[in-house]
């Protein structure tokens, strides 16, 4: 590597790709951590591989950042071990792990320049001065930031902010990468931009990066996989998709995506379907999932988009009435009050042809398909 | 009937209270204000008098006593005593207190609770009782009162000053600024030095200001532990009014009214000592 050449976007990217083929791997295993009384992580495992962008999802409380905490060594878990590449790192206090963090508000130094701060780290690892500034420019290059070297902090937008917090934090080529909460703080289109941009700089980078957030959609559109939390313990590790569409648990189902609820009871069983008596007295057939016996209570979901509006003439399907429609450009929401007066949510794509079920007509609820039920114990 | 009446009655109520009020504190206010400015006020008015004696308002105006003051030998002694207590004391105060806050914003153990409180008495417990005390210890020790027991005295009335501006200034401190310098490989001395001390360096400031005045000024204190050798200003001219009524401890004042008003400005320009306090 060339410290003298002069900063060009294309070096920078060669030797980010060149880290590609380091990226590092993270293993946790068996994690516990417990504040007083209260246990904020229970027996977390997770295994993120080399290059592999994972996002930890959960409600604030989790636990979700307190395992971030101790990924980085700023706390030392109750039990359990944090391992890099097969080693464990629990012994190296944080400022030795090598570990990059984009925090939630950037925490740029609001008393350094641009510059200052990108070259902090630098020189923090000791590295020699006339190293230091063609790396600044190389990065701040990276990050498209170059023309802001001499600003201020507080002179940048909160997207030029994560930018250079971002550049910062590569310039040290840390082993993993630590996102909490980055996007939170920006406005919805600045956002999906800075989304593009990081997942961009984090692929050619190729680096280990755990996400940390309680944004649904900042998980399923940025992770390659998506570890929901919920009260310290990891609930599902999947893909994004199978996240939304086979939810391994209740809290899942209905933390990721939006959904509807119901209470029922098993009434009858076979090999190829379940029937579920739901406590408004509708009777619903599903695909049978998990071993319930009859008589077992349970919880049924669907989404929104797994029911449509049927006329209320066929016996099939849950009865209710119309209570609210809003066309939502390609969609119609309905807000539908089954029996028992609870209010279930159908989207449907909305066909110009076709007038929208009118407020206060009687229909039927009923399911695209029978795998769109999920049943869950209650 | 009566219903549409009572708010604009009541109304008109509250418009002469507010305006009472108003009138009450700025009344107050301009007390206050003179209360505060008078004696000095008068005291530099006084230092100028042509006259022997310590006479208000002066019967003609000069700066014979100014020009006195180059010939007190003791005055300047006990003003450079002064001096440079405030300054070892101020030194020592703002290392300590520096030191004793950042343990104390970071930690929320009971016991360091406890060392924040005994760190703060001096505030508030008498400074005579404490004077005595020291002098007491001083002795049981098996010294004589000299400089530096008088600055290690001045340093625990003083410190309070310095705990508390810097607290001030630590608690303004994001955290998450002192995680990232280590995250991104900083030793803590260096966080200290390139993140923290330059975030709370006003707050700092101000309270070496305050500590250095409240040195310079201490009369409960020094009163038990300064001796011949080492009298400091208060007390000085405190013993040659009581004495001979001495005019030139009028002109002394004034130069110490100069003195605290430059460094005032001083504290202000560079350390925004206002906002340190607020």
């Amino acid at each position: 590597m060339d410290g003298n050449a002069a900063p060009s976007r294309t070096a920078a990217l060669r030797q980010l790709s060149q880290a590609a083929h380091r990226g590092h791997d993270l293993r946790l295993e068996q994690i516990t951590h417990r504040f007083g009384d209260g246990i904020a992580v229970n027996g977390v495992d997770l295994h993120v591989t080399g290059g592999e962008l994972v996002a930890l999802l959960g409600p604030s409380g989790c636990g979700k950042s307190t395992l971030l905490r101790i990924i980085a060594g700023f706390i030392s878990q109750t039990a359990g071990r944090v391992l890099f590449d097969g080693a464990l790192v629990d012994h190296l206090k944080a400022n030795r792990r090598g570990v990059g963090i984009v925090f939630q508000n950037y925490a740029l130094f609001p008393h350094m320049t641009v510059a200052e701060n990108v070259a902090y780290g630098l020189q923090a690892h000791h590295w020699p001065k006339e190293r230091i500034a063609p790396r600044v420019a190389e990065m701040l290059d990276l990050v498209h930031m170059n023309a802001f070297a001499e600003r201020r902090p507080s002179q940048l937008s909160g997207g030029q902010q994560q930018r250079i917090a971002l550049a910062r934090c590569l310039a040290i080529d840390p082993k993993i990468l630590l996102l909490d909460e980055p996007f939170g703080a920006l406005d919805k289109n600045l956002r999906l931009d800075m989304q593009i941009e990081v997942k961009r700089l984090q692929r050619i980078a190729g680096i280990t990066t755990l996400l940390v957030t309680h944004d649904q959609e900042e998980a399923l559109s940025m992770a390659d996989r998506i570890a929901v939390m919920n009260k310290g313990r990891i609930e599902q590790v999947a893909a994004p998709t199978a996240i939304y569409d086979q939810p391994a648990s209740l809290f899942v189902n209905q933390f990721v995506g939006t959904t509807n609820v119901f209470a029922g009871e098993v009434i009858e069983i076979s090999a190829h379907y379940v029937r579920v008596r739901l406590d408004g007295g509708a009777v619903i057939t599903a695909l049978p999932g998990s071993a319930f016996s009859v008589g077992a209570r349970i919880i049924v979901t669907i989404r929104p988009h797994h029911l449509r509006l049927a006329p209320s003439t066929g016996s099939d399907g849950m009865p209710g009435v119309v209570k609210t429609v809003l066309p939502l450009g390609p969609e119609v929401v309905y807000d539908v009050e089954t029996a028992g007066g609870r209010g279930v949510k159908v989207v449907v794509a909305r066909d110009a042809d076709l007038a929208p079920v009118e407020i206060g007509q009687s229909v039927h609820l009923v399911p695209l398909a029978l795998h769109s039920f999920r049943i869950f114990a209650a | 009937m009566s219903t549409p009446d009572a708010p604009r009655l009541r109304r008109h109520r509250i418009d002469w209270e507010a305006a009472s009020l108003e009138l009450l504190f700025k009344a107050l206010t301009a007390l206050a204000v003179l209360f505060l400015l008078a004696p000095s006020v008068i005291v530099i008015l006084t230092s100028f008098t042509s006259s022997a004696s310590l006479k208000f308002p002066p019967p003609g105006l000069s700066l014979r006593w100014y020009v006195a003051l180059f010939d007190a030998d003791q005055m300047q002694r006990a003003a450079w005593n002064s001096l440079q207590v405030a300054f070892w004391t101020t030194l020592i105060s703002v290392t300590l207190g520096t030191a004793a806050s950042l343990a104390i914003a970071r930690s929320s153990s009971p016991w360091i609770r406890a060392a924040d409180v005994l760190f703060m008495s001096p505030l508030v417990l008498p400074a005579l009782a404490f004077g005595f005390a020291s002098l007491i210890f001083v002795y049981r020790l098996g010294f004589r009162p000299n400089l530096p027991f008088l600055v290690l005295a001045h340093v625990v009335v003083c410190v309070p000053f310095v705990l508390r501006t810097t607290l001030a200034a630590l608690t303004q401190l994001d955290p998450a600024l002192l995680d990232a310098s280590t995250s991104l490989g900083a030793s803590p001395w260096m966080t200290f030095r390139r993140v923290t001390l330059p975030l709370i360096g006003r707050g700092v400031a101000a309270g070496g200001f305050l500590a250095f005045m409240a040195s310079f000024d201490n009369v409960p204190v020094s009163l038990f532990l300064a001796d011949e050798r080492t009298e400091v200003l208060p007390i000085h001219l405190w013993q040659q009014i009581e004495t001979n009524l001495d005019v030139r401890t009028a002109a002394a004042s004034g130069l110490i009214v100069l003195f605290t008003l430059v460094l005032m400005i001083a504290a202000e320009r560079f350390a925004g000592l206002t906002r340190q306090l607020r």
